[in-house]
């Protein structure tokens, strides 16, 4: 009895047949020129960003949440 | 259709029949891509297919069959014709079956060449048998049936891939079949798949990847990038993704917002930020409020960011690697809390509280108690995002006076 079930399990789903991300076609002799490269999107990095600033918004209502806590105890 | 003369079609198939001969004669790789490429609707192919259904079958096939300079590779040109009839009036499958026909009679010709001149036609062939696969899968799927052809392209391409990999000038090609291979089983959810031509394309000693043309090898670097975020491997998911970018060709903007949408989590976790212009150029601000999360320590808007993108997150695959990146934002907050207590009393700074810690994600909306929260300063703790240890009864955390939350400096999160 349970092959049975079987094929009503098996409905074909286009869906799964899907990449989102599906890198572009380059031109088959698309060579380009290395000084055009990655100038951009290459130097927009930060690693030094954790710094010891506090003093913007969310750090400043921080220290006051602290600071009333610490009244009250 | 304008009418057509079938004079005027014979004259067109025959036409055609000397360019593909010449094409092979003078080993003109350029010109047989051009006769090859079925889905680029050129002038030609079209009129071509116009030619052919003005004629009966056995006709053109008569025409394939008065000299041998065309007969030889009427294996090819037979199919090739029936591929563009069906392909004309939108018949995709009987088109694709066609067109399989004809790529497996190409291939032991292509062979036997020994010189690698046809390699443009071979690249047409493993594209279009790719694309018409894909639209035929379509129509199946479209009238209730199994979707299946891309997957009998993938074996075709495998095929291909064994005629190209070996010694010698045409290794060049195997990294747009490999591509193209790629390309496929992301589509079919088979990326296990990549796993043999990988291997065979990173372990060769006789060619070096360098050698490949570079819109192969950052089309390569982009896929091998993203089975690397799969895994989890973030530092050589850096290093590929990283590749792609720097040499992607800079007018390809969609190819470039595609790697940064993977390397930007990667980045992230290894604690590196992508500046606020980057997300803005190529769209993808789906990423800014997490990144504002991990500057500020920021965990009720990790938690909204993720939120409100999961299925974007989870479709691309990328929201477990975000997931994870909570436990850098705890840093980031308990960091903050330090440096808030150290200018108020630099002497009692090192030791912190866990019930402050509590009061500082209630502020955020997130209730914890003091349990929880030792917890999580103890997975810090073993991760090296805190250096420190536990005073138990007084539910005091003591911080290293030196360096008490060392950066990550590029690398991932201890696991």
């Amino acid at each position: 009895m349970a092959t049975e079930t079987k094929p009503a399990t098996e409905d074909v789903k286009i869906d799964l047949f899907e990449d989102d991300d599906e890198f572009e076609e380059f031109e088959i002799n698309g060579e380009w020129e290395v000084k055009e490269e990655g100038k951009d999107a290459t130097q927009q990095w930060e690693d030094d960003w954790d710094d010891d600033d506090v003093n913007d918004d969310f750090s400043l209502q921080l220290r006051k949440e602290l600071e009333n806590n610490t009244q009250k105890n | 259709m304008a009418y057509l003369s079938m004079g005027e079609a014979h004259r067109r198939i025959t036409e055609y029949l000397n360019r593909f001969s010449d094409a092979v004669s003078f080993q003109d790789g350029a010109s047989l891509k051009q006769l090859l490429s079925v889905s680029s609707n050129s002038p030609s192919l079209l009129s071509l297919a116009d030619s052919l259904n003005v004629f009966q079958k056995q006709d053109a096939n008569r025409l394939i069959k008065q000299s041998d300079k065309y007969s030889q590779f009427g294996e090819i040109i037979a199919p090739f014709f029936r591929c563009l009839q069906s392909y004309r009036i939108g018949n995709l499958l009987d088109a694709y079956h066609a067109f399989e026909k004809a790529a497996n009679a190409f291939l032991p010709e292509f062979r036997n060449w020994e010189s690698a001149w046809a390699l443009e036609a071979l690249y047409v062939i493993a594209y279009e048998i790719r694309i018409l696969a894909e639209r035929a899968d379509r129509e199946l799927a479209s009238n209730g049936k199994s979707p299946e052809k891309l997957k009998g392209a993938g074996s075709f391409l495998m095929k291909v891939f064994g005629v190209l990999a070996g010694k010698g000038p045409k290794r060049v090609g195997a990294l747009y079949v490999t591509c193209q291979l790629f390309k496929i089983y992301f589509k079919l959810g088979t990326v296990h798949l990549c796993r043999s031509v990988i291997r065979s394309i990173e372990t060769a000693r006789i060619f070096d990847f360098e050698e490949f043309p570079k819109r192969d090898k950052v089309t390569y670097m982009y896929y091998t990038g993203r089975l690397e975020v799969f895994n989890e491997n973030f530092p050589a998911a850096d290093h590929k993704l990283s590749y792609a970018l720097m040499h992607c060709n800079p007018h390809h903007e969609a190819n470039i917002r595609m790697i940064l949408k993977y390397l930007i989590p990667v980045k992230l976790s290894i604690g590196i930020l992508p500046k606020d212009r980057l997300l803005e150029k190529y769209g993808l601000v789906e990423y800014s409020n997490v990144v504002q999360a991990l500057k500020r320590g920021d965990l009720r808007l990790l938690r909204q960011a993720l939120q409100e993108h999961e299925d974007r997150f989870l479709r691309s695959g990328v929201f477990l690697v975000l997931e994870k990146l909570e436990l850098q934002v705890y840093q980031r907050l308990l960091k903050k809390i330090y440096i808030i207590q150290k200018q108020r009393d630099p002497s009692k700074a090192h030791q912190m509280k866990l019930e402050v810690i509590v009061k500082a994600l209630k502020w955020l909306e997130i209730d914890m108690d003091l349990d929880e929260v030792e917890c999580i300063v103890a997975i810090l703790i073993y991760k090296n995002l805190v250096k420190g240890y536990f005073a138990h009864k007084s539910k005091v955390v003591v911080l290293s006076k030196q360096d008490p939350f060392p950066k990550l400096n590029a690398k991932p999160v201890n696991s």
